[in-house]
């Protein structure tokens, strides 16, 4: 009889809690290079444009290139929206790192099918697909990947998981497993790659924050060892409306399918740019 | 059974006449309970007084629903199809209830308002209730010709014109056709007030049942009628307070700030539902708050209480201002002291 009385109070605590979302694990769609867990409110429409300057140091940077502010590694102009509170979508036209891509768009969907909530499921988790087709000239040198010898050799499409929790107010962590395909790569390369990505925040108040992003990828054993893993730090300042990124990363351009299989720069060698994201929304 | 068909045919004949002569029934003879549910309005236009402007004879149920859609979501369906939105900011419960916000209804004391939120569980809110409203005559008082200027002339002695204002300026929205202005009335005129809402003493009940009213009857119970609810609400605009006086807190009611807290703050700021800034009991939102008390900006809950934001080409979601007599001084005093407890200073 206790037991079923214990049972029954138990019981009717559980219920008493409400389970409540836990909101602003990242700050913003993008952790730095890659996607976050949050995405756009419904009717919300976020006009982006991101920035990527040359390298600072290294044989392409120094005082000579102005610490790389002389060079646009990359740059993108972006239209998101939020279709529900948990599904957006995107279309951007980025410039294009020449390595080997210039002149891209790209489209991407990303849902969130779990909310971390207090009391209750530990994790907030999104699937996020992308496609990105190049519209440069192709090259008449055949060697190269961007001669592009059928009209899908231009596209690449990538595919991830992304699972994030915040831990109390100020520290948030996200895991992002990634697969991308590219439907044309040169003979040392893979068509396609796996790569786990890892994100931190550090929230310093509602209004500045400290993010690091990495992805690790893996690479079979005997190709693209002239690839590097793409690693970013970012200083973050959130206003009304406003999300800005200031940041360091050695891959230099935009989007999965991009920064993923296509950083070559090595952090060691200073061959680290500055970047910026600023994002504007709008009610629709 | 001839005696069981007279007793059956009598009665029936008493329920017909019954019903009839009730249809027909002057104010005086009205029974009590027909008295408390009948609609104020009606009472009033019977003692003698002039119909309200916006008098509507009869409520239109399926217009009253759709009224309600434009008011609860920014819009409604007309023949399957989804109608354009009022506004892409808000919609009218940001900023008013269409609840009952005081357990008397003549009154507009901000104290009395936030205990009625607490124990109906209504968000603390900058507009006034809907509850009512067909029944008021006076719109967009006090100091609200400040905000609106002279936007505010037409709209003072009319509710559509009120309406109307509210949607394109207050909601940064468009002016509504005339079937949704019409669907709103008809909405308020469901919610207008009853006389069992205004609390009459049993004198003024047994006065409005008699049948033997004098003039000067009509005339006192017009005056105890329209004295038991408001026709209009005051509203005073304060300027931000000096930071050299603010009590920052000091014998402020911190539960009481929490109350306000969550019933006004976080009403739109939770999850960002309509605003842009997330805000909740934490750390991080309360010393957002507290470190930007002794400022004059808008992070300051000192000037965007009293002031809130304006709306403007490019950003037209703004946050309206709190009135005096929709929070006291003694409140924000409480608000700021709950500010200080969770951001634990």
């Amino acid at each position: 009889m206790m037991k079923q009385i214990l049972f029954l109070l138990c019981l009717t605590c559980f219920s008493i809690v409400r389970a409540q979302d836990v909101v602003e694990t990242f700050s913003g769609t993008r952790v730095i290079n890659g996607h976050s867990v949050e995405t756009l409110k419904k009717r919300l429409l976020e006009f982006r444009i991101e920035h990527r300057f040359g390298d600072i140091a290294g044989a392409n940077g120094g005082v000579q290139q102005f610490f790389g502010f002389d060079q646009a590694a990359d740059v993108r102009f972006a239209f998101e929206y939020g279709i529900s509170d948990k599904w957006m979508i995107g279309l951007g036209r980025s410039k294009g790192s020449g390595e080997p891509y210039r002149s891209l768009v790209d489209g991407f969907t990303k849902y969130r099918f779990m909310t971390q909530q207090k009391n209750g499921m530990p994790l907030s988790m999104a699937v996020m697909g992308s496609a990105s087709i190049s519209y440069m000239t192709a090259s008449t040198d055949l060697a190269q990947v961007a001669s592009f010898p059928k009209f899908s050799h231009r596209m690449a499409y990538s595919f991830q998981l992304i699972a994030a929790r915040k831990f109390g107010e100020h520290f948030s962590a996200q895991l992002m497993p990634t697969y991308v395909h590219r439907n044309y790569v040169a003979a040392t390369d893979v068509n396609g790659l796996f790569s786990l990505g890892g994100a931190l925040n550090y929230k310093i108040n509602k209004t500045y924050g400290i993010i690091v992003e990495y992805y690790h990828n893996f690479n079979p054993s005997g190709f693209r060892s002239d690839t590097r893993n793409s690693l970013g730090v970012a200083f973050e300042w959130s206003t009304n409306g406003h999300n800005f990124k200031l940041n360091l990363t050695n891959s230099r351009g935009f989007g999965e399918t991009q920064f993923i299989p296509h950083t070559y720069a090595n952090w060691l060698d200073g061959e680290f740019r500055f970047g910026f994201s600023i994002s504007r929304n709008f009610k629709l | 059974m001839q005696r069981i068909l007279f007793i059956t045919f009598t009665l029936l004949t008493l329920v017909i006449v019954g019903t009839s002569l009730s249809g027909s029934r002057e104010l005086g003879e009205i029974d009590r309970l027909d008295l408390s549910e009948s609609s104020v309005e009606s009472v009033l236009n019977q003692l003698g007084n002039k119909p309200l402007p916006h008098a509507i004879a009869e409520v239109d149920l399926a217009k009253a629903k759709m009224g309600e859609d434009l008011i609860f979501n920014g819009f409604t369906t007309i023949d399957g199809k989804k109608s354009k939105r009022i506004s892409s900011y808000f919609v009218c419960t940001d900023c008013h209830n269409t609840a009952r916000e005081f357990e008397d209804a003549s009154s507009e004391l901000t104290a009395n308002r936030l205990t009625f939120a607490q124990k109906n569980g209504l968000p603390f809110l900058p507009g006034s209730t809907f509850w009512g409203i067909y029944n008021r005559t006076s719109f967009y008082n006090g100091d609200y010709v400040k905000k609106y200027g002279e936007m505010v002339d037409d709209a003072r002695n009319s509710l559509g014109n009120a309406v109307q204002l509210c949607s394109k300026y207050c909601s940064s929205g468009r002016y509504l056709e005339d079937w949704e202005l019409t669907a709103i009335l008809h909405y308020f005129k469901k919610n207008e007030l009853l006389v069992k809402d205004l609390g009459l003493s049993e004198r003024d009940m047994a006065a409005l049942s008699s049948n033997s009213r004098s003039e000067v009857d009509n005339s006192r119970l017009s005056a105890v009628l329209l004295g038991s609810y408001r026709q209009s609400y005051s509203a005073t605009f304060l300027e931000t307070m000096d930071r050299n006086v603010r009590p920052y807190g000091q014998g402020g009611n911190p539960e009481n700030g929490k109350l306000i807290y969550e019933k006004a703050c976080m009403f739109c700021h939770e999850n960002k539902r309509v605003t842009y800034l997330h805000l909740d009991n934490g750390k991080l939102s309360g010393a957002f708050l507290w470190r930007n008390r002794k400022n004059y900006s808008d992070q300051s809950i000192y000037q965007i209480v009293r002031h809130g934001t304006y709306s403007k080409v490019g950003r037209k979601q703004y946050m309206p201002l709190y009135t005096k007599e929709k929070m006291s001084d003694e409140q924000l005093n409480d608000l700021v002291a709950y500010i200080k407890q969770i951001a634990k200073k």
